[in-house]
């Protein structure tokens, strides 16, 4: 037998989801995403706690929840590699009692909307990583689900792709109202999908709120971007923020959020600008800030533990 | 809830024969290889009696018999059994049996109807050709009842067969990799070409109540001989549905330890 360990892949995770809510898991790799968005599909069962969605217990998988989620997960596929992907939709066809009318009308209407046309007929194992992940899509939307789950959809494909598949599950959740449950390690995804994010690190919640709100609470400071001509006053530039990037004429500043306005009066009194902009940090230097913060406080955390262990292990023992 | 079970089996079946025809020279190809062997596999019983009139109470008509069942459950194992097997654990180990067991229907129905291989059944000709070829031998057909009766007595075999299967793929839930297992059950099950009181000893314990071999192959041919008693058909029936009570049992404890593969 192998040894093993028990692992708490997370715990203390509370939170409610309103039916049409779109939102997404953020997380380092291993830090629970997945294994919570598996517990609310009712692929895990939770050692302690409940789960509960839309009035049923995941865990028990009955047909009448079952009927109302779809799970995707952009690393796993349930097209038959061999067959094209219309004999798949037909086997969800009958799992899932779509009639033969409704049938028709939804693959019609999801194959127009991602633009698929006849490549639904051609054998998957001859479609490009995009086509078959829409072609998943499909394959998972037939019975029309009320909640999705979404685990990294967009992993592997091309930027216009990626914008597409956004583009086509925003409309499904506004068409539809359903709800979506959504993980992935591209912030893009999160940006414009999930207007509420819930933060998991180490197994643990950390942030659950509006992903701007998360953004602010993070990084307060805004970053200015200037396009500077002629002679630069180098004290005056260092006195608006933090430097971050400086080449021959472009300047990137870090300026806390009260200070900004002065901050940019005086870069146009003092400079000849020829361009200047004021944005949020990117999402990517957010988040892996954020969960480097996450590191830093386990380390401490750790820390003391070993001291108090130190200390115990000098108590004589038996 | 039926009618969603026939409608999956139905379009699960389609999906097998669509997939036949993709490889269809290698699957008739599979087909006739199997006709050949359950030809070839009756050299050996044809020499052991060559010079003997009988074996354990066994002619050699009516040991072809014990051989004619063995041929058509070793079609549907390695036709419809093994295929479904085969998906199982592949699912298992990249873990698209996700998928599987988030479909509104029960999920060892979905698992057990996943893949059958159709040109394997051809060896259930064979098997009939077999039958034929041994009641010539015997100078007797048997009676419509007596056919029934082994039929009936082949359905405890099937459920007994397939019970052991579903054990093996709850096996493979916690262990992932499983191919000597399978190949040991199908060594094992190749004891079932003879008549079951051909064993003596440890064997034939273990042949009737561990792997219940007898029940599968030697039963009906008894039944096709009008030599099984009543108390042994219902003694194997009682005993298949134990057998499936703690497949399913096992099955769903498996079910429930479940991790799936991380992504």
């Amino acid at each position: 037998m192998r040894e093993r360990e028990l692992v708490r892949a997370v715990d203390g995770v509370s939170f409610a989801i309103a039916p049409g809510e779109r939102v997404g898991f953020l997380g380092p790799n291993g830090a629970g995403k997945t294994t919570t968005l598996k517990m609310l599909a009712g692929l895990l069962y939770p050692s302690a706690g409940r789960v509960r969605v839309a009035g049923h217990v995941p865990q028990r998988r009955e047909a009448a929840y079952l009927d109302q989620i779809m799970l995707v997960m952009g690393q796993k596929q349930q097209l038959v590699w061999d067959l094209p992907p219309a004999d798949t939709f037909e086997l969800n066809r009958a799992v899932y009692r779509v009639s033969r009318a409704d049938f028709t009308a939804r693959v019609g209407e999801l194959s127009e909307l991602l633009e698929l046309g006849d490549l639904v007929k051609k054998p998957t194992r001859e479609l490009s990583l995009g086509e078959r992940m829409k072609c998943e899509l499909v394959a998972a939307l037939i019975h029309r689900p009320k909640v999705l789950f979404l685990d990294e959809p967009t992993i592997g494909l091309d930027v216009s792709t990626q914008v597409k598949v956004r583009e086509f599950i925003r409309d499904y959740n506004a068409r539809h109202g359903a709800t979506l449950v959504l993980t992935s390690h591209y912030m893009d995804d999160v940006a414009a999908l999930c207007p509420r994010v819930i933060v998991i690190d180490q197994g643990r919640l950390t942030f659950d709120g509006a992903l701007d709100a998360l953004v602010r609470e993070v990084r307060p400071e805004k970053r200015l971007t200037l396009r500077l001509r002629g002679a630069i006053d180098e004290e005056v530039l260092r006195s608006l923020g933090a430097l971050i990037e400086r080449t021959e004429e472009r300047v990137v500043l870090q300026v806390p959020q009260d200070a900004l306005s002065a901050a940019v009066s005086r870069a146009l009194a003092a400079f000849d600008v020829l361009d200047l902009t004021v944005e949020a940090a990117p999402l990517e230097e957010v988040m892996s800030e954020l969960f480097a913060r996450g590191r830093a406080a386990r380390e401490g955390r750790a820390d003391a533990a070993d001291a108090a262990d130190a200390a115990d292990a000098k108590e004589p023992s038996e | 809830m039926i009618a969603r079970h026939l409608a999956v089996l139905g379009a699960s079946l389609r999906l097998s024969f669509l997939l036949a025809m993709q490889y269809r020279w290698d699957f008739v190809l599979d087909g006739v290889m199997s006709i050949a062997w359950t030809a070839g596999a009756i050299v050996p019983l044809y020499l052991v009696f060559e010079d003997r009139a009988a074996i354990a109470g066994w002619t050699y008509g009516e040991a072809l018999l014990v051989m004619g069942w063995f041929t058509l459950l070793d079609g549907l194992l390695k036709g419809a059994i093994n295929p479904s097997l085969v998906t199982v654990i592949e699912q298992i180990r990249n873990g698209t049996l996700d998928f599987v067991l988030l479909k509104p229907a029960d999920a060892q129905f979905l698992v057990s109807t996943a893949r059958v291989h159709p040109w394997r059944l051809l060896s259930l000709g064979a098997s009939l050709a077999i039958f034929v070829y041994a009641f010539r031998l015997l100078g007797a057909w048997p009676s419509p009842g007596a056919v029934l009766y082994a039929l009936a007595t082949l359905g405890a075999g099937v459920l007994v067969l397939y019970s052991v299967w579903i054990l093996v793929i709850s096996v493979a839930f916690r262990v992932v990799r499983i191919d000597n297992l399978r190949y040991l059950f199908e060594t094992v099950f190749e004891a079932g070409r003879w008549p079951s009181t051909v064993y003596k000893g440890a064997l034939s314990i273990v042949f009737t109540f561990v792997i219940p071999l007898a029940l599968m192959t030697t039963y009906p041919a008894e039944a096709l001989l009008g030599a099984l008693e009543v108390e042994r058909f219902v003694a194997g029936w009682l005993g298949a549905l134990a057998f499936a009570g703690l497949a399913r049992l096992v099955w769903s404890r498996s079910i429930a330890a479940y991790t799936s593969a991380s992504s």
